[in-house]
């Protein structure tokens, strides 16, 4: 095995072992703290498919930033274990017969799918996530969609001004 | 840079320059909210009557954005929907203290809508899709005071989040399968593959719950009853048109090579969605609630429609959307008139309506004629191009199953009309007097609803511009 193997295997061991705790944490805090090594993990993906500048990006905006804020709203809302509504077992019972289905249709579906099992990654090939390139993509060819995304930032801040301007 | 990009993006163009004004506007001096609304309604009706002049077809932006005579009429009729909930909801805005706003976030709305009618790649079409779903979220939330419309607007945003992030599972799966992104490469690179039809039934997922179609409609009823009457009318007529129009397009060209797989999903679906709506529309007293369930019930027909899958059932479709919007917002500007004034919104509130309120009682009754397809009114004409349209196919099990479904709404559809006409209130709701511009609003609706049934020369027209697959 290769080191980009080793490192492949292990960075998606973390994020899915990560993301489980994610779920499975009774603090929310707790949960947090996971997320923040998922995005990590994904990082690391990013690194390996020789996107230095995404996974810098994702980390700082993540990572960093959008966790802040998730960490800001939890400690406000003083959430924790006690004041978890009671999860009735029905819905529990219900929730695994429909995940574990959904899983095996995609076991299935990927044992399936013979081109995409022969596709491989290129790994230290693709330079898209090199600053100077994704630049040049994002104001041409995605220019319209760039643009558009300021109009719904735009409207989200407005709903936000006006929700907050509540009294 | 030319006129012809400009041309192209005409209708788009318009609406961020409406946006723009109202947000200078905003910023600027205070005004009343009468001035606010005399200028957006002026600026609205503007955007209607120039949407129909001077429509060019064409591709920009390396296919991200595409355009054609179909939709151009789509849009018109989106943004009609949008000039005639605004009218309607003069009476409900005129007390609020935040007007502009309130248009800042519908508008932007639809602009994402358009952008989705226009989309010509997967993630402008997703992107088009948030931008008409996040905005309205914080719209549902505008009666600041209640808190049924807080909630309305957490389930709005949290059942759109988790139905958003199926359909970018499926996009990416598509992605990953096909390698493009772009709509006219994408049927090439489809088969059989099994993956590739799980990518799809997420995509229709996500889609099904933006239109609520049956497995995926518990938030709608929620939603529907708590968010304010003008939010639920532009949720239930313009937000499901767009979605509506876009479905046609994407299962009729992106996905035509699964058609085998989805004709049987969309045959089932509908069944499913006309049957749950009608059942549940059965026993609801509130009046938006009521047109929840009765609008997924439509929607199912309409789904009926799609399954066709000819030039027909793409027309169909437009048509029917066209009549929905006449007939569903005559309803809804009757309720709204009704509720901001008296703040009844309970349907046995409604008995010995006809004896206090005689035109808006017709209104409604005409209203409820055309979304039960009985004859005279356009409401028939409409279901009966659907059924037809899906009776292409050849399934005449599934169309009888459906076509007894309508008589079950004639149940509850004819259950108000006789409430508001024969039975006795000793306290009915007292006379509500119209104001100007929801009355003008609401004979139009009417018109509508008497007229395009009969106008052939409409049908004929949106028949030549389809393209069946």
């Amino acid at each position: 095995m290769s080191t980009t193997e080793i490192l492949f295997w292990f960075l998606s061991a973390l994020a899915l072992v990560s993301a489980t705790m994610v779920l499975i944490s009774k603090n929310p805090v707790h949960s947090i703290l996971w997320l923040i090594i998922v995005f990590f993990a994904i990082s690391g993906h990013y690194i390996l498919l020789n996107a230095q500048f995404l996974a810098i990006v994702n980390l700082i905006v993540y990572a960093g930033a959008i966790m802040v804020l998730f960490l800001f709203v939890v400690m406000l809302m003083n959430l924790n274990s006690d004041s978890e509504p009671q999860k009735n077992n029905r819905f529990k019972i219900a929730g695994a017969i429909s995940g574990g289905c959904l899983m095996l249709i995609m076991i299935d579906v990927i044992r399936d799918a013979g081109e995409v099992q022969n596709a491989k990654a290129l790994v230290k090939e693709g330079n898209i996530g090199l600053i100077k390139n994704l630049g040049m993509v994002l104001f041409k060819d995605y220019v319209i969609p760039f643009e558009i995304s300021s109009v719904l930032f735009l409207a989200a801040m407005v709903g936000a001004v006006v929700i907050g301007k509540r009294n | 840079m030319s006129i012809d990009f400009l041309m192209l993006l005409k209708q788009e163009m318009m609406l961020i320059v409406i946006i723009f004004i109202l947000m200078f506007l905003k910023l600027g001096k205070d005004r009343s909210n009468e001035s606010y609304m005399t200028i957006v309604n002026a600026l609205l009706l503007a955007n209607v009557v120039i949407g129909f002049f001077g429509n060019e077809e064409g591709v920009l932006f390396a296919e991200m954005f595409r355009t054609n005579k179909l939709m151009v009429l789509e849009k018109n009729i989106l943004n009609l929907g949008m000039l005639i909930i605004s009218m309607q909801s003069f009476v409900w805005l005129k007390t609020h203290k935040h007007v502009p706003e309130f248009y800042i976030l519908l508008l932007s709305t639809m602009l994402g809508m358009f952008f989705m009618i226009s989309a010509g790649n997967l993630l402008m079409f997703y992107l088009g899709l948030e931008l008409s779903t996040i905005p309205l979220a914080a719209a549902a939330n505008f009666d600041l005071a209640k808190r049924r419309s807080s909630e309305a607007a957490m389930k709005l945003i949290f059942s759109s989040a988790f139905s958003s992030s199926l359909l970018l599972f499926g996009i990416s799966l598509i992605y990953g399968t096909t390698g493009t992104l772009i709509f006219s490469q994408i049927p090439l690179h489809l088969g059989n593959n099994p993956l590739q039809i799980f990518a799809f039934i997420l995509l229709l997922a996500g889609l099904a719950f933006k239109i609520s179609v049956a497995p995926f409609h518990l938030w709608t009823a929620d939603v529907y009853e708590g968010a304010p009457v003008a939010v639920t009318s532009f949720l239930s007529v313009v937000s499901k048109g767009a979605v509506l129009f876009v479905f046609v397009s994407v299962l009729y060209t992106v996905f035509k090579p699964l058609a085998g797989a989805w004709y049987n999903m969309l045959f089932i679906l509908s069944l499913l969605t006309i049957i749950i709506g009608n059942l549940f529309a059965i026993r609801q007293d509130n009046f938006k609630r009521f047109l929840a369930f009765s609008s997924i019930a439509q929607v199912g027909f309409i789904l009926v429609g799609i399954s066709g899958s000819s030039t027909f059932g793409s027309a169909s479709v437009v048509y029917f959307v066209l009549i929905y919007v006449f007939s569903n917002l005559a309803a809804f500007g009757v309720i709204s008139l009704v509720s901001s004034i008296t703040g009844n919104e309970s349907i046995s509130n409604y008995r010995g309506f006809y004896k206090t309120n005689p035109v808006l009682s017709w209104i409604l009754t005409l209203a409820l004629f055309s979304l039960a397809g009985v004859p005279p009114t356009a409401g028939f004409f409409g279901k009966f191009f659907l059924l037809f349209a899906g009776a292409g196919k050849g399934n005449y099990w599934f169309i009888t199953i459906a076509a007894l479904n309508m008589i079950i709404s004639f149940y509850y559809y004819l259950r108000i009309v006789k409430a508001i006409f024969m039975d006795e209130n000793d306290h009915p709701i007292p006379r509500v007097l119209i104001p100007l511009m929801p009355r003008l609003a609401l004979y139009t609706c009417i018109a509508g609803v008497l007229a395009v049934g009969f106008i052939s020369y409409i049908y004929d027209y949106i028949h030549s511009l389809s393209r069946g697959m």
